[in-house]
């Protein structure tokens, strides 16, 4: 079966949360909110949950920490142990910086990964229907509409009401 | 600092808009993209030959050099390092701008970064290649470079030193650009998107691949503002860390004037300073050669200005400590090296640095200066090739006479020397002007959250994160 | 082709003279070996490469040692030449040898090189074309047989120290009507041996003992330099210069800044024309002391007077334990020398004529007249042998030689005489042949061939003798002489057989003492009144340390090797006072017109502080044709700057300026006019900063100077507690050195012997003036003082091997590491270039191989050491300590189930030392001999408050009174 919904384009972001809100009282289902910067006060109205992105920035971070003093270690004092200028073979003081360059850079790649992974970014991800102006200047609210309730044309009416410029019905198969 | 940045930026009253006012979202996305998409302009290109040019030199010089050998430098048995680790710090040091512009201003919620960022992160980029190239080209065998890496190998296996602060900088630079570039790459997903979405053809192909496919719908919104307040987060202390280890280059050592404790700070506020020089620089130059007057405000020239004269002043102050700690120290071998840094046959090299950083600078307390852009750009230079100089004496001057007098020598550079260092601006500024060729040299998007709409306060729109 | 092989500790002198019947056998089989080598000696082998099948009692890889004697100078130091695969890579001194002691001169040791030198003549030739010794013989002896009953003909050579040779040449002269021999030097000690047939009617040296001395006052004699045998005076008097109770007092006189005078006591600056009045006053006042009636005063500069009188008082209060020598070769000085000598009793003490010297046998009154003979063409054949007239004579001499009728030479080498020469017979390398020496009357040097002959050549005796009709070969030639004249000398019981066998192996034979009366002094010789000569500017021509004589002159070695007062490589200059170089305005690398003697040579200017007003001063030996075969020595890139022109020479040739004077050979010429050409010409220097002192506007308050020199008062050497636990195990010998600063004389025989035994490349002299020669051991010198105040000191410098060491915690790659043994060792192929640790190193020892250095000549590259690896561009190098060696004497050891004992490791620069300055051994076996020396009170760290915790020890110089120690300088 194909699922409809329709798409309401604002100019100010103002409008957008507004209109959630409405929609959200008559019961209508807010799918999306799609926009050419970030909109604040969008996600507690989406209800969207807090990402959990910090807690694998730490797992990178440690893991880079422990790698970073493991490797070290390993080679100076234990692999292959060198007198080198009279210092002890875990010259720990002298590890720190290398660890703590490893533990920024696992933090850091992780972090990237993880948000390309878990938004799902990727060179040959397919961009959806085609918005008008979304990576531009117009801002989008997309409702879904479910055959039997609501007829289009008032859904149409709140949003308009609600200050978009233009609402378009969508089609996804 | 920066949150003294924060207090003299609101101090500025009437604050200059970020943006010129009346500029709509549409107009951003336009203004930005438009040189993207038309041919480039006459300035540019001849921009391009002039540092195309420049860029040949320099790889001539360095292969010559590496068929031959580095006896093609003036370099000799007493000093072993002159332009080319010179090069590398003043290099590193103009990155570091870049990162704080992007992250600090960031987690300090600096709006008037917004239309600098993008670029300054690219100049980052930039900068750390051609510091990255440095190090290896000073090699006797930089084709053995990669035995830096502490990788399994047939020698045993035989690994690296991880107590020599040569092999901390591999370490570091190799996580500074990395992170750079990521931080970087991730700030322009959604300028690409937008960028894609005008653009027709294989330009639609090219950028729908770099974009990663970016929408902008809401969750990804959440998710990327969380993921750049981290990388902000992670790339503030790295870069404190970076100039701390290619400080420690000098600091680890024995030699007069090299063994200093007051260096990480030293060289990583001299980084901060020489890099927003060179932010300057190239944002003056920008503004007219791309007419980004518009978003390139007074404002943040007059913000800039201000993190000059700061930094400009604790350089001084680091100048300061070093004689101090010299004839505090009550070492014979450090009160003659500093003397002969300022009186020596470098004296008039340390009055260039001296000059250069801490007294000019200074001139942007009034306000006439700071307000013109001439003045505000050769200041910017002379705050370049003032760096440059500090590296310089402090590297080659200590060299040339430190412990036995017998050994004493006096460091000439070769033409090749020159060759390179000139090579090294040609590729900085080629990479440069292809980036502004096409990428989106300002970010749109959060631009577009400072712009003071006909109705409504100006600051309206909160920025990434 | 056999060879001499034998096991190292068979051939080397061991402490048995009589060896075992392993190495009779063994020794036995070499005479014959070397029989057949001297016998195939005819053909020449282009090659000294190792054997294809090698005679199967020589181990491959393990050296053996050979006893020869060095041909550097007549000097006649007993050497060892250690010999890998068939070939010698090291020379070094014979400890068997009572007068060497061991050591070697730089130059000495800088001989090997001439071996392997590839632009020596490949055979005889004849009216400029290359022919057969046959062809050659025949050709001579038509001409020898006319000139038989009438005609003239004559053999000059240079001093012959060899019995044998001195034979042969008595033989060849005893057959002709007319015949002559004339053996000349320069510089000359005609006078010197004239003064002795005056005074005590024997032409010879007498041996001079400094060590008996405790008063030594020396006249423009640079002894420990380059007079007669510094090597020998050096090792004797190096035995006075240790501090404490009998150390002995040293006072020179001289004009130039000598490496003796740099080293004086006390340093009085005398100008040549002042010499004879001086010496003069000299005998006056030791005769006055000696109870002679006070004769009339001769006039003398007032300080100079003083300095006279305050040193003839010393004299006397330590005659018979005192010395005075003087290197000027006017007879008059030399007789009042002799005069003084005698009056304190120094005859017989510190002057030995019963084992007189014959390392000097020049005759300048023969030599002037065979100038007069060649004048007037009258001279129909002239054999030049060991000598380049035609370079080293008066430009009168050399343009005479164009009159004679047939002129032979036996130069190895195409050098000056050999291009007008009718004919060359050249004489092999004195490596590649048999030769005897006598240096002193009773001490005996034999020589024995450690390479097939390289070249077609043969030795002077060889070619009188066959001219004369007789083909033996050379060993039959000196056996037959030893068993005539030699052996019955030694009146022991051995049979001949086991005397020459002796001699063989330990390359040395002290006769015991004819009993005969020593010749006495016989009174004062009747002088006509001293006549000061001129005043005014003079020209002083001298031999450098560096280069004694221009037939060293196509050593690269010696060359590049800085001359230890001037640092200065590549060539001469004219050396010019302070006060003179400041009034005419002239300054280093000025080039200067000298004319004087009838010749005009141009110089770049040194500035020579300590150096008489009136004098300048220029080193002989250079300017050698030939010598721009160095042109592309050196890396050849494009900033490059050739080391010598094509067509031109290294340095410029004074000895045409060398004039005769009263029937001697004078070096110090005048008048003499300076004329400044306003053109420059940089001098390669290798040490920029010539003092301690700071400049002044930069030093620190109170800190006017660097004290490297002495030991300081509460420091005992051993560093501040270290931040860290030491958590390295060092079980086993821990390597050390010490270096005595008072005992080294700065020869920089040291460094030649470490550029020859670890390869050190030769870099030409664009290199150097960059500041990149490759020397890992380099020998610092500071100056002190001003006019006759001033002195040098020395300081060998090489790598410390620090405890600490900064340079390994700086490497990236590990590429320098400490090693159980406390070595410091550098990894070629594991560095990467990045000179991270020569920066960080405080003593800069440090070398970096800049370029690929060319090892093109293939022949010269036989001279290389195959124990050590050749370096190749983009790595660091350094002093290893010899590592080599450390790890020979173990296997040593091993192989002959013995523990390591103190001394079985010697570095190469510490075997060369002539003075024993440098002591090496194991720090942690406290009967060491370096361990000793640690505790000794002047002992210490250089650098120490940086606490790298060197492994080698300064023996400090002591503060002495007299000297200026102002620390806040002068």
């Amino acid at each position: 079966m194909t699922r409809r919904q329709l798409v309401g384009y604002f100019e100010e972001d103002s409008q957008v949360v507004h209109a959630l809100r409405i929609c959200r009282e008559r019961g209508l289902e807010t799918l999306d909110v799609v926009s050419p910067f970030p909109l604040h006060g969008i996600d507690e109205a989406l209800g969207l949950r807090r990402t959990r992105l910090p807690w694998l920035t730490l797992i990178g971070g440690s893991v880079g920490l422990a790698l970073g003093m493991a490797l070290q270690y390993w080679s100076s004092a234990s692999d292959w142990p060198l007198n080198v200028g009279g210092k002890p073979f875990n010259s720990f003081p002298a590890f720190v910086p290398v660890a703590f360059e490893l533990t920024i850079l696992g933090a850091g790649l992780c972090t990237v990964f993880g948000l390309l992974a878990r938004t799902g970014l990727h060179p040959w991800r397919r961009v959806g229907p085609e918005r008008l102006r979304t990576s531009d200047d117009r801002i989008a609210l997309v409702v879904a509409r479910r055959d039997a309730s609501h007829d289009p044309r008032e859904l149409r009416q709140v949003l308009f009401e609600c200050g978009a410029v233009e609402v378009v019905e969508e089609e996804l198969p | 600092m920066a949150t003294r940045i924060r207090a003299t930026t609101l101090q500025v009253a009437p604050a200059p808009t970020l943006v010129a006012p009346g500029t709509r979202s549409s107009d951003v996305t336009r203004d930005v993209c438009s040189p993207l998409e038309r041919r480039p302009g006459r300035m540019w290109w001849i921009g391009l030959l002039i540092a195309g040019s420049a860029l040949l030199v320099g790889v001539a010089c360095v292969a010559y050099q590496i068929k031959v050998g580095i006896g093609t430098w003036g370099l000799d048995r007493t000093v072993g390092w002159g332009f080319d680790i010179t090069n590398f710090v003043f290099w590193v040091g103009i990155g570091h701008a870049g990162t704080l512009i992007s992250a600090v201003l960031l987690l300090f919620r600096q709006k008037w970064r917004t239309s600098i960022n993008r670029s300054a992160e690219a100049m980052t980029i930039f900068a750390v290649i051609c510091a990255g190239l440095f190090p290896v080209i000073h090699m006797g065998r930089p084709w053995l470079a990669y035995w830096v890496f502490p990788y399994p190998n047939g020698r045993g296996p035989l690994w690296v030193n991880f107590r020599s602060a040569l092999l901390w900088d591999v370490f570091a630079i190799g996580t500074y650009f990395t992170i750079s570039l990521l931080f970087w790459y991730i700030g322009l997903i959604p300028d690409l998107a937008t960028v894609r979405d005008r653009a027709r053809g294989w330009r639609r192909k090219l950028y729908g691949w770099l974009s990663l496919g970016w929408t902008g719908s809401a969750r990804s919104w959440s998710r990327y503002e969380v993921a750049c307040a981290l990388l902000a987060a992670l790339a503030t202390p790295l870069v404190v860390s970076v100039h701390s280890v290619v400080s420690s280059d000098f600091a680890t050592s024995v030699i007069p004037g090299w063994h200093a404790n007051v260096f990480p700070p030293y060289f990583v506020i001299g980084a901060v300073f020489s890099g927003f020089g060179m932010v300057l620089t190239l944002m003056l130059v920008a503004r007219k050669v791309m007419g980004y007057e518009r978003y390139i405000t007074q404002r943040h020239i007059l913000a800039m200005c201000k993190v000059l004269v700061f930094t400009g002043s604790i350089v001084g102050l680091a100048y300061a400590t070093e004689l101090f700690v010299a004839w505090y120290s009550g070492s014979a071998y450090e009160q003659f090296t500093f003397a002969n840094r300022m009186r020596g046959p470098l004296g008039w090299g340390y009055g260039i640095m001296v000059g250069c950083n801490v007294v000019v600078p200074q001139l942007l307390w009034l306000s006439r200066v700071r307000n013109s852009l001439l003045a505000v750009f050769v200041i910017s230079l002379l705050v370049n090739v003032g760096m440059w100089f500090e590296r310089y004496v402090i590297i080659v001057g200590s060299l040339e006479r430190d412990f036995l007098p017998s050994s004493w020598s006096s460091y000439v550079p070769t033409p090749i020397e020159f060759g390179t260092l000139l090579g090294s601006f040609g590729l900085f500024f080629t990479l440069f002007l292809l980036f502004c060729r096409f990428l989106p040299m300002i970010s749109m998007f959060e631009v577009k959250t400072v712009l003071a709409p006909e109705h409504g306060a100006e600051h309206s729109r909160e920025g990434r994160a | 082709m056999n060879h001499p092989t034998s096991h190292d500790e068979l051939l080397f002198p061991g402490d048995d003279p009589s060896p075992s019947r392993r190495a009779f056998l063994r020794l036995a089989g070499f005479g014959i070996a070397a029989g057949s080598l001297a016998g195939c000696s005819r053909r020449a082998p282009t090659s000294a490469l190792s054997w294809t099948q090698a005679p199967e009692d020589v181990v491959a890889g393990r050296a053996w040692w050979i006893a020869t004697t060095c041909g550097g100078c007549p000097s006649a130091c007993g050497a060892l030449a250690r010999c890998r695969d068939g070939r010698p890579v090291k020379l070094e001194g014979n400890e068997l040898d009572v007068d060497s002691r061991g050591g070697l001169c730089a130059a000495g040791q800088a001989a090997l090189l001439g071996v392997y030198d590839s632009q020596r003549v490949p055979g005889p030739r004849w009216q400029g074309r290359s022919t057969t010794w046959a062809e050659l013989d025949s050709q001579v002896g038509l001409e020898l047989d006319a000139l038989r009953k009438r005609g003239k003909v004559r053999v000059l050579t240079s001093t012959i120290h060899s019995p044998s040779t001195r034979r042969a040449i008595q033989d060849f002269v005893g057959h002709f009507a007319d015949a002559r021999h004339v053996a000349y030097d320069v510089p000359s000690a005609a006078a010197l041996l004239d003064a002795h047939m005056h005074t005590h009617g024997v032409r010879v040296l007498p041996d001079m003992r400094f060590e008996r001395a405790r008063v030594v006052a020396a006249f423009e004699a640079d002894f420990l330099g380059t007079w007669i045998a510094p090597v020998h005076f050096a090792a004797r008097h190096a035995e006075r210069r240790v501090p404490g109770g009998d150390r002995s007092m040293h006072v020179q006189f001289e004009s130039r800044l000598s490496l003796t005078g740099s080293r004086a006591d006390r340093r009085t600056r005398i100008a040549p024309h002042e010499l004879r009045a001086a010496l003069e006053r000299l005998r006056d006042e030791i005769a006055v002391r000696a109870g002679a009636a006070a004769p009339a005063r001769s006039s003398l500069r007032e300080e100079l007077g003083a300095a006279i009188e305050r040193i003839a008082e010393e004299l006397w209060g330590a005659r018979g334990a005192s010395l005075v020598v003087c290197g000027t070769n006017d007879l008059a000085g030399q007789l009042l020398v002799n005069e003084a000598n005698a009056l304190l009793e120094n005859y017989g003490r510190t002057l030995d004529l019963a084992r007189p010297s014959l390392q000097r046998s020049g005759d300048d009154r023969a030599l002037e007249q065979l100038a007069g003979e060649l004048e007037r063409g009258e001279i129909d054949m002239l054999v030049c042998a060991g000598c380049n007239p035609a370079y080293e004579l008066p430009s009168a001499f050399a343009r005479a030689l164009g009159r004679v009728k047939t002129l032979v030479t036996c130069s190895p080498e195409h050098d000056e005489t050999a291009r007008i020469a009718h004919c060359v017979a050249p004489e092999p390398h004195f490596l590649e042949c048999w030769n005897d020496a006598e240096p002193f009357a009773g001490s005996l040097r034999l020589t024995q061939p450690t390479v097939p002959p390289l070249r077609d050549a043969r030795t002077l005796r060889s070619t009188l003798r066959a001219w004369l009709g007789d083909t033996g070969s050379d060993r039959e030639h000196i056996e037959e002489h030893w068993r005539e004249a030699i052996w019955p000398r030694a009146r022991g019981s051995e049979s001949f057989e086991a005397f020459f066998r002796r001699a063989l192996h330990d390359g040395v034979v002290e006769l015991p003492r004819e009993n005969v009366a020593t010749p006495a002094f016989r009174g004062r010789v009747a002088l006509e009144p001293s006549t000061p000569g001129p005043a005014g500017a003079t020209l002083v021509l001298y031999a450098k340390v560096t280069m004694p004589s221009g037939a060293h002159a196509h050593n690269p070695w010696l060359q590049e090797l800085p001359d230890p007062i001037s640092k200065a490589t590549w060539g001469n200059y004219a050396c010019i006072a302070p006060g003179r170089a400041a009034s005419e305005g002239l300054s280093d690398g000025d080039v200067v017109r000298v004319e004087a003697g009838g010749a005009v040579l141009e110089l770049p200017v040194y500035v020579q502080r300590g150096q008489h007003e009136d004098v300048v001063a220029v080193a002989l030996g250079y300017g050698r044709v030939g010598t721009d075969r160095f042109m592309r020595v050196g890396p050849q890139w494009i900033g490059a700057s050739p080391t010598v022109d094509s067509g031109d020479a290294v340095g410029v040739n004074a000895a045409p300026m060398l004039a005769f004077e009263g029937g001697y050979l004078r070096s110090d010429v005048h008048p003499l006019r300076l004329v400044r050409t306003g053109r420059r010409a940089e001098l390669a220097r290798t040490q920029e900063h010539d003092t301690l002192q700071l400049p002044e506007d930069l030093a620190p308050h109170g800190h006017a100077e660097r004290d490297l020199l002495h030991a300081r008062d509460g420091h005992g050497g051993h560093g501040n507690p270290g931040l860290w636990p030491d958590d390295h195990a060092n079980d086993g010998p821990r390597w050390g050195m010490t270096i005595d600063l008072e005992r080294c004389t700065g020869c920089s025989a040291c460094v030649v012997a470490c550029q020859a035994e670890n390869n050190v490349p030769v870099v030409g002299r664009d290199e150097v003036a960059r500041h990149r020669e490759m020397s890992w051991l380099r020998i610092d010198r500071y100056f002190a003082g001003e006019g006759d105040e001033v002195r040098a000191d020395f300081q060998p410098m090489l790598c410390q091997h620090c405890a600490n060491a900064p340079c390994e915690a700086v490497c990236p790659v590990l590429a320098t590491v400490h090693s159980a043994e406390g070595l410091n060792q550098q990894v070629y192929n594991r560095c990467v270039g990045t000179r991270y640790c020569a920066n960080t190193c405080p003593y800069k020892v440090r070398r970096f191989n800049w370029f690929d250095y060319a090892r093109e000549d293939e022949l010269a590259n036989h001279s290389l050491n195959p124990d050590v690896t050749v370096r190749s561009r983009g790595v660091m190098e350094k002093c290893s300590f010899c590592v080599q060696r450390i790890q020979e004497a173990k296997f040593e050891a091993r192989r002959t189930g013995r523990p390591l004992a103190d001394g079985d490791v010697r570095p190469a620069c510490a075997q060369s030392c002539p003075a024993r300055a440098i002591t090496f051994g194991d720090l942690a076996d406290a009967k060491s001999a370096v361990a000793r020396a640690t505790a000794d009170p002047r002992a210490f760290a250089l650098l120490e408050e940086l606490n790298v915790q060197p492994s080698i020890r300064y023996l400090g110089r002591e503060r002495r009174a007299g000297r200026k120690e102002d620390p806040h300088g002068h």
